[in-house]
């Protein structure tokens, strides 16, 4: 038996539609992973466990990049430089998994400290959070000099910790910023940033700003800044209401 | 050892911290679960499979909510009405786990229909939606009435399902709409809305609106929509700002 459709309802303030209208899109299907953390189907796979060909230095872009894959996961070799993905991207969903060194030297911003970059500009920290106090916005998970984390979530070191990451890229308009760049972080499932509005590119010791347009895309990077794991790279772009 | 930060940079914009600032509060800590899904340190459990003690009926507040409990799962019993839970909640972030039912039954929201009302007001479909075309304001992640999923993240009937909520309440003053509720939802592990307004209380065949104003906190409700839905993993941690002690 199929439920009565409507055609005779309200339209939806701000919205084309009708409420319950019949006519309005279906929502694209997407196949989610069998298990929590696994790539859906419409993610682009940037790191499978196998190798770097998604990847490329980002010191060089177009060369290798120099990091170690062993073991199912990619280390970061000290001193290589960071790494970037071939491909760019705009508003999209991220997956990754880190972990940090097993053996502990150093404290604050100096203990397993890396970085995701989005469009290569905008940074979530990467550190060994776990029982080493730093200053607030360079902790793990925050929006480096701008936002501190919610809480601070970190698993203790060389246990592997998930980032989910919701980006969406600032929007300009001939040369002026119409719409900031926005983050959502979930770190090992528990909420850093709700949509949170960056203040601009990642910078160090100032604070930012969007003085200069850049492209709509860019790519994933990732920090070298001493020795750190990674794993399980993935990334969906993200679809507004009623895409086709 | 290494500096815990700064105290000669500029004050960040809006905020009351210098960058880096050495005196800024070091985030709360909070212990996440051993796997994914399991409720973290701060989390209150709603329902860890064994009893509907934190719960109550929706109907008859106060009275025992009447749907089954078993195989570490509860199950709507169609006609017994929705159960709601005993506590109050304001902004939160919500995990549950849902399985719509292995015999398939109907179609469109006639098929494994149930959903999760935040405060009591604010719906999130619950749905078969598997193969089950439907308007899409009432798709399975819709917030009902007002706005579809971005995608269908459905698994097969039967199959356990994840919603991961993250609601801010409406703010209110002097029964003027300051704020009004926003909702961030993964199913499935896949974004369906991000930080998205609500229009209002749901309504059915309505549009809706702030038009009262409601209490800060109210209950966690489940529907019964006469499916025999399941579900399991419930827990909810409330939220807290930045800088939060």
């Amino acid at each position: 038996m199929r439920e009565p459709v409507y055609d005779d309802t309200d339209l939806i303030p701000g919205q084309p539609w009708r409420v319950h209208d019949s006519g309005r899109p279906q929502p694209r299907i997407v196949t989610p992973a069998a298990e929590p953390g696994g790539p859906p189907s419409d993610a682009v796979v940037l790191f499978d466990g196998t190798d770097l060909s998604e990847w490329e230095s980002a010191v060089n872009p177009g060369q290798e990049a120099g990091w170690k894959v062993a073991d199912g996961c990619v280390e970061v070799v000290p001193g290589t430089g960071d790494m970037q993905t071939v491909r760019r991207f705009g508003d999209c969903q991220v997956h990754l998994e880190w972990a940090t060194p097993t053996e502990v030297t150093d404290d604050s911003q100096l203990r397993g400290n890396s970085g995701v970059y989005l469009m290569g500009l905008y940074e979530i920290a990467i550190l060994d959070g776990y029982d080493n106090p730093t200053y607030a916005d360079g902790a793990a998970g925050s929006i480096y000099g701008q936002f501190p984390p919610f809480i601070n979530a970190c698993r203790a070191p060389g246990d592997w910790q998930s980032f989910d990451i919701f980006f969406e890229t600032p929007r300009w308009g001939e040369g002026w910023l119409v719409e900031p760049a926005r983050f959502t972080v979930l770190h090992n499932g528990l909420l850093l940033h709700h949509r949170q509005e960056a203040m601009g590119p990642t910078v160090h010791l100032d604070t930012s700003s969007y003085a200069s347009p850049h492209d709509e895309e860019g790519p994933l990077l990732l920090q070298d800044h001493g020795p750190m794991r990674f794993r399980n790279i993935w990334l969906r772009p993200l679809t507004d209401y009623d895409a086709e | 050892m290494a500096s815990l930060g700064y105290d000669d940079t500029d004050l960040i914009p809006g905020q009351p911290w210098r960058v880096h600032d050495s005196r800024r509060p070091h985030p709360r800590i909070v212990t996440p679960a051993a796997a994914p899904g399991g409720p973290p340190s701060d989390a209150v459990v709603l329902f860890d499979g064994t009893d509907l003690s934190e719960w109550e009926s929706a109907r008859s507040p106060g009275e025992e909510a009447a749907w089954k409990v078993e195989d570490g799962h509860v199950e709507v019993v169609p006609g017994t009405g929705d159960i709601q839970t005993v506590k109050r909640f304001g902004d939160c972030q919500l995990h549950l786990e849902w399985a719509s039912p292995s015999e398939v039954v109907g179609e469109s929201q006639g098929r494994g229909n149930s959903g999760v009302f935040l405060m009591g007001l604010y719906e999130i479909q619950v749905l078969d939606g598997y193969d089950n075309p439907t308007y899409a304001d009432g798709g399975a992640g819709s917030i009902y009435g007002q706005f579809p999923p971005f995608v269908n993240a459905c698994r097969p009937p039967g199959e356990w399902q994840s919603y991961d909520l993250v609601f801010e309440t409406p703010r209110w003053d002097e029964g003027w709409l300051v704020e009004p509720a926003r909702l961030t939802l993964f199913h499935n592990g896949l974004l369906l809305h991000h930080r998205q307004e609500a229009q209002g209380p749901t309504g059915h065949r309505n549009t809706s609106s702030y038009a009262t104003q409601h209490d800060e906190e109210g209950p966690l409700k489940l529907q019964d929509h006469g499916n025999p839905t399941r579900f399991r993993n419930i827990w909810m941690r409330p939220l807290t700002d930045y800088d939060a002690e």
